[in-house]
């Protein structure tokens, strides 16, 4: 029984959680796109900017799973600005 | 030790269900409709940072609603704020779109003095170039290089012109399609700040992309 446990823990914690959520925190992500969209002035660099800030918005308030919805579509909008 | 199982379980799942940014939801209709409106108008492209703030705001006020009534004035700040630049962006988009011009500029590309050499310290800027003309493969731009104001006009302008052929010629060498992209110098002609200090002129010589 035990062991049915911690397997389901295990896969309900792990499941929605992306390999780059898990190795990389949201400050780091947020540096990440501000550095590759460094001088991009265009609509998806923008919005991926703010985005980020307000998924650090929300991790200050300790809102992890808005922060990294917010984190996912503001990489969306880097990837979509050419950046990442 | 079923009945704690259970509460686990549940427990956990309901921790692990994240409600969606759901931006269709009723309470943002109006909020939806105006930033529709100024994308129709071509804001994304005209008034690129009010639709972006429109749109980031309208997401956060789709998580705000989505958590009920806990934040009753964010929620109402955010969906104002989201009308208010979205207003704004259609406002702009309507008056001169057309003359809109993107602009990225490519900071940390220096070339040797009076050369249209590019230094070794230029390399992951024009690299990171190259692989957003890759992602961004859809859009043509115009290499476009400036110099500050010391020299005469005629040299800068020449300057200038090989300086920007110098860096389509690593944008081409490293795979990016010729036919996407042109060159052209500037010279002097349009300065970004006063020529009148160094550290003005060193923002005046610049490199940019200019997305046709």
């Amino acid at each position: 029984m035990l062991r049915w446990l911690m397997l389901t823990i295990l896969i309900l914690v792990a499941s929605p959680v992306s390999a780059t959520s898990i190795f990389t925190g949201i400050e780091e992500r947020t540096k990440t796109i501000y550095s590759d969209l460094k001088g991009d002035n265009s609509y998806h660099a923008h919005l991926a900017r703010k985005l980020a800030v307000y998924a650090g918005v929300e991790k200050g308030q300790s809102d992890i799973s808005a922060a990294r919805q917010l984190m996912d579509l503001a990489e969306e909008h880097a990837r979509k600005a050419g950046g990442q | 030790m079923r009945v704690l199982f259970l509460t686990l379980i549940t427990a956990l799942l309901s921790a692990c269900v994240v409600a969606p940014l759901d931006i269709q939801r009723g309470e943002l209709s109006e909020a939806r409709v105006l930033v529709a409106k100024s994308k129709a108008a071509g804001a994304e492209r005209c008034a690129p940072e009010q639709q972006a703030t429109a749109v980031a705001m309208l997401y956060m006020a789709a998580h705000e609603y989505s958590e009920g009534d806990v934040h009753p004035e964010e929620q109402r700040e955010l969906v104002e704020g989201s009308m208010k630049a979205a207003k704004e962006a259609y406002r702009v988009a309507r008056k001169g779109c057309s003359k809109k011009v993107e602009i990225i500029t490519l900071e940390g590309v220096y070339f040797e003095t009076n050369s249209d050499k590019l230094t070794h310290e230029s390399v992951a800027t024009l690299d990171g170039a190259v692989a957003t003309l890759k992602r961004r493969s859809s859009i043509s731009v115009e290499v476009a290089a400036h110099t500050d104001s010391r020299g005469s006009a005629v040299y800068n302008l020449d300057l200038s012109n090989r300086r920007a052929s110098s860096v389509m010629a690593y944008l081409t060498e490293h795979g990016v399609d010729a036919g996407r992209l042109s060159s052209k110098g500037y010279g002097e002609s349009s300065p970004v700040t006063d020529n009148g200090s160094a550290e003005g002129r060193a923002k005046n010589r610049r490199v940019e992309l200019r997305i046709q």
